[in-house]
């Protein structure tokens, strides 16, 4: 084989190609956060029946190789059975009927000071005006790096 | 088709002499005799009446062959090899170049895809059929559905142009698949680089340029049935086709029908983060759908004029994955198992209609195109109502609804001053009106007008060196309307009380954008090696939902905020192709650097809207590199072996995600294929054995919310072969594919089902049959 330009162009087009691979020395946060209820004082645990009227400390801890960002917690109602959670548990569900005054619980939260390790602690009370039933409890968290983390818990409110 | 003792038939194939390639176009031409060889070179000639006949055959580059046959019991097939007149060579390269040496003179890299490569390669969607090519990848959302994807870039980077005109449907959707019958496609254009020079707005990562079909020939009557089948989804589809001419009138028209059952992965349950789906039978609940398309047209073709009106309807049912729906993972107490043909809930329905109409006039040594273009896509995705945050049940299952009309014109004229330049200047129009219904909210209602003007200049500096230069110049308008929540939200107020409100998602804004593009390269022939330089800016308009969107997705749990600051996306682009073929050996490369001033895309931030993610339009700075090598080989004459590689790096170089990679980012992939023909074997004519292995490496460059996505490796074969099952007429056509050969279980990076932990397709065996007809 002779060495014409041709063959320096194919080689230099190889070489561009494989050369610059990728130099994966930059520091990217690649981890999620990670968020759990499973622990002793972890709040609401599946299943759990919750009163109308009452206060309960909502807890769970969340983590992250970095920095936590925000959290946020949700409750709705399951009142169609449209899911279920993400625990181990399975839940006897009330039967399907309609949303008259449900309870909505949307809020968000941020967390300061680039910590690692938080536990969420968040009382809220359940009001006495809305429809027992099936709810979920949903949390999230996020890095700030945008990565998030959920879970979903089925959770029962009564009189 | 009559078969009488006083006729006979001549079977042939004409040959390059030197090569031993089949010629096309080739014409018989005797006394009553006309007959036009096929790709294959193949030609037949009916009802020959007398014990003898001679005919002439000819092509131009080739010297004219005279034959003469006369009747004999058992006709055999008549071969004739013609040899190329090199003596005319040079007159030739001024009256018509071959439509290789055409690309090759083109500085532009692009990739050609023959009907024949479609044929034997055809998978479930059209984008699928096309991954094959080195470069070329889909976003795929089920067995029927698939978006382009080239070098990594999809959505509105890539142009999809059928017959001149854009395509133009929600294309920017996660769940949208092109809506184009992938059948009487016979030739298609890939480039794989920014084309806005020609193409405008949205060719910023490449074009997949349908083109029109060739007219048929005088007096023809042409026309074909395939029907195929699938183990798989349980698919069954017919397509069948018919075109005719008279002498200046021609007419063609196309059936296709589809219906497919639920696709099987090789998997009996779905773990996906802490919930586990079990499947029915390996079958991918609610994923069945049906697609039925129609097309007609109607041309004219004269010295000077060639005109052909095109209208095609597109329609197809699809539904989507019942267990989770986007990230949303959904119980329902519909029965999804008792069939796995049916479609529940959710599904999305898609109607395309679409009108076009291409006309090229000659006058002198100008040629002018026309193309008009109406365009109507509506599509309505439907789901279970299910109340969200502060959103009531809603009493409907229409989520959403889009229905867009599109008018487009192109102008083009094409300046041939002398046999140095071809100059082209041109123009695109187009109007889009997009209105929007359901009682989810993802983009605005908006009109979009957009002008552009280019002209470009190949020049010839010698035979073998070709200089192209060109620049455009688009002004676009885009024009959201205001909308609110249609229930209302709850807001605390900082004085204590609550109010509740309407919300507004979009604002009445209207926007506008100009831009330059430009283009430049340069093509060198030596030899049996082409070399191809390019330098290309291209850009693409901001879409209305990368502007004005401000809502909830609750299927990917996030809300969608838009930017009005966003400018118009701009890339730099340095294309490279080296293509050396001869006769044994066939080697490419095509290597490329890019880079965006402003990449624009959804970036998650760290913040809660009511309790959802926020992830926000934003612009960065990408810088990209790439490209595919391919060598292909033929062995002891009957044995080809292709390989091909291809690899992208994409890095955002500034903003909230510097140093991350884009979304949905292809691995580094191989496909080595092995093409073995074997000789006739009872009926079986031109048997052909292929196998496909693909290797894939595993993507660990990825950026929120994405999962890496561990490497693979599929075996495909499949086996070609022709019947001749009916006398006088064509070959039928059969193909026996085995996809997944080892019902590997794998996951796909760019697929939609990927972030749901949902593997790839099982094994799947197909069979299709084209039965081919003509007078």
């Amino acid at each position: 084989m002779r060495f014409t330009p041709k063959y320096y162009f194919f080689i230099l087009s190889i070489l561009l190609i494989a050369s610059c691979s990728s130099d994966d020395n930059v520091d990217k946060d690649e981890e999620k956060p990670t968020i759990s209820v499973n622990y002793n004082e972890g709040f609401p645990q599946g299943c759990v029946l919750l009163v109308k009227g009452e206060t309960y400390n909502f807890r769970a801890k969340v983590t992250d190789n970095k920095a936590l960002a925000s959290y946020s917690i949700d409750i709705h109602n399951n009142f169609d059975h449209h899911t279920h959670d993400d625990q181990v548990t399975e839940c006897d569900l009330e039967d399907i009927k309609q949303a008259i005054n449900p309870l909505i619980f949307i809020e968000n939260y941020s967390i300061e000071d680039n910590l690692t390790s938080y536990e969420i602690n968040t009382p809220i009370t359940i009001p006495s005006d809305i429809d027992a039933g099936d709810y979920h409890c949903a949390y999230s968290v996020t890095d700030q790096t945008g990565w998030q983390a959920r879970t979903s818990i089925d959770i029962k409110i009564i009189e | 088709m009559a078969f009488s003792q006083d006729s006979f038939q001549i079977k042939g194939s004409v040959m390059n002499a030197r090569t031993l390639q089949p010629i096309e176009g080739a014409n018989i031409i005797g006394k009553g005799i006309f007959s036009i060889s096929s790709v294959t070179g193949a030609f037949t000639i009916n009802n020959v009446v007398k014990d003898s006949c001679s005919f002439i055959i000819s092509h131009i580059g080739y010297v004219s062959k005279t034959v003469t046959v006369i009747k004999k019991q058992k006709m055999e097939t008549l071969l004739v090899y013609l040899n190329e007149s090199s003596t005319t060579l040079e007159e030739i390269e001024v009256l018509g170049k071959s439509e290789r040496r055409v690309v090759k003179e083109t500085p532009i890299v692009s990739h050609t895809v023959s009907k024949e490569f479609l044929n034997k390669n055809r998978e479930n969607s059209l984008m699928q059929t096309l991954s094959k090519i080195p470069g070329v990848s889909t976003i795929n959302i089920g067995s029927g559905q698939s978006k382009p994807v080239i070098r990594g870039l999809g959505f509105n980077r890539v142009s999809v142009v059928q017959n001149g005109i854009k395509h133009e449907a929600q294309q920017w959707g996660n769940d949208h698949g092109l809506e184009i019958d992938q059948y009487g496609i016979e030739n298609i254009q890939i480039i794989k680089g920014p084309a806005s020079l020609v193409y405008g707005s949205d060719a910023i990562a490449g074009v997949v340029d349908i083109q029109p079909n060739k007219i048929p020939f005088h007096n023809a009557l042409n026309g074909e049935v395939n029907v195929l089948g699938e183990t798989n989804n349980d698919l069954l589809g017919v397509s069948a086709a018919i075109e005719t001419r008279k002498e200046k009138w021609f007419y063609r028209g196309r059936l296709t029908y589809r219906d497919y059952g639920d696709y099987k992965v090789p998997t009996e349950r779905i773990n996906y983060e802490n919930y586990i789906f079990e499947l029915h039978n390996n079958n991918l609940r609610n994923t069945a759908g049906k697609e039925a398309n129609a097309s007609f047209s109607i041309g004219y073709v004269s010295d000077h004029i060639t005109s052909e009106t095109f209208f095609s309807n597109v329609n197809a049912k699809n539904g989507f994955f019942a267990n989770a729906h986007g990230l949303e993972v959904r119980t329902s107490n519909i029965d999804y198992d008792s069939s796995n043909r049916d479609i529940d809930l959710p599904f999305h329905r898609v109607n395309h209609f679409k009108i076009t109409n291409n006309t090229s006039v000659t006058t002198g040594k100008h040629t002018l195109h026309f193309d008009l273009g109406f365009q109507n896509n509506h599509r309505e995705e439907h789901s279970e109502p299910v109340p969200h945050g502060y959103m009531p049940k809603p009493s409907n299952s229409k989520e959403r609804e889009f229905n867009k009309n599109t008018y487009s014109l192109n102008v083009k004229d094409k300046f041939k001053p002398n046999t140095q330049h071809d100059f082209v200047t041109g123009i695109n129009v187009e109007f889009q009106d997009n209105n929007i219904g359901g009682w989810g909210f993802l983009i605005p209602e908006y009109n979009r007008f957009t002008i552009g003007a280019f002209a470009y200049d190949q020049f010839e500096i010698s035979s073998d060196l070709h200089f192209l230069v060109g620049i455009r110049y688009d002004y676009g308008l885009v024009d959201t309307e205001s909308y609110y929540d249609w229930f209302p939200s709850t807001i605390n107020n900082s004085d204590g009380s609550t109010s509740y409100v309407h919300l507004q998602r979009a604002q009445n804004k209207t926007l506008n954008f100009g831009n330059i593009s430009a283009s430049t390269g340069l093509s060198y022939i030596r030899k049996k090696t082409t070399y191809k330089l390019n330098i290309g800016k291209s850009f693409r308009m901001p879409l209305a939902n990368e502007l004005a969107s401000d809502g909830v997705n609750y299927h990917m749990y996030r809300y969608e905020k838009g930017n009005l600051n966003l400018d118009p996306e701009e890339s730099y682009q340095l294309d490279i192709g080296i293509d050396h073929t001869t006769k044994q050996v066939s080697v490419g490369i095509s290597p490329f650097v890019n880079f965006f001033k402003n990449y624009i895309y959804l970036n998650p931030t760290s913040n809660y809207y009511e309790t959802l993610q926020i992830y926000e339009y934003t612009q960065a700075k990408v810088f990209r590199f790439g490209g595919e090598i391919r060598a292909s080989t033929t062995l002891f004459k009957n044995l080809q072996l292709d390989a091909s590689a291809e690899y992208v790096f994409s890095r955002q170089t500034s903003g909230a995600k510097k140093d991350f990679t884009l979304p949905f980012s292809p691995p580094l992939s191989g496909l080595f294929s092995a093409n073995y023909q074997f000789k006739k074997m009872l009926f079986f004519d031109k048997p052909q054995f292929i196998a496909d292995y693909r290797i894939t490496a595993a993507q660990n460059e990825i950026v929120p919310p994405e999962e890496k996505t561990e490497g693979y490796q599929v075996l495909n074969i499949s086996l070609l072969t022709e019947m001749d099952l009916f006398k006088n007429n064509l070959p039928v056509e059969m193909r026996v594919k085995l996809n997944n050969v080892f019902n590997t279980k794998y996951f796909d990076h760019t697929s939609f089902y990927r972030l749901i932990d949902v593997p790839e397709a099982g094994r799947n065996l197909s069979i299709s049959l084209t039965i081919p007809f003509n007078k």
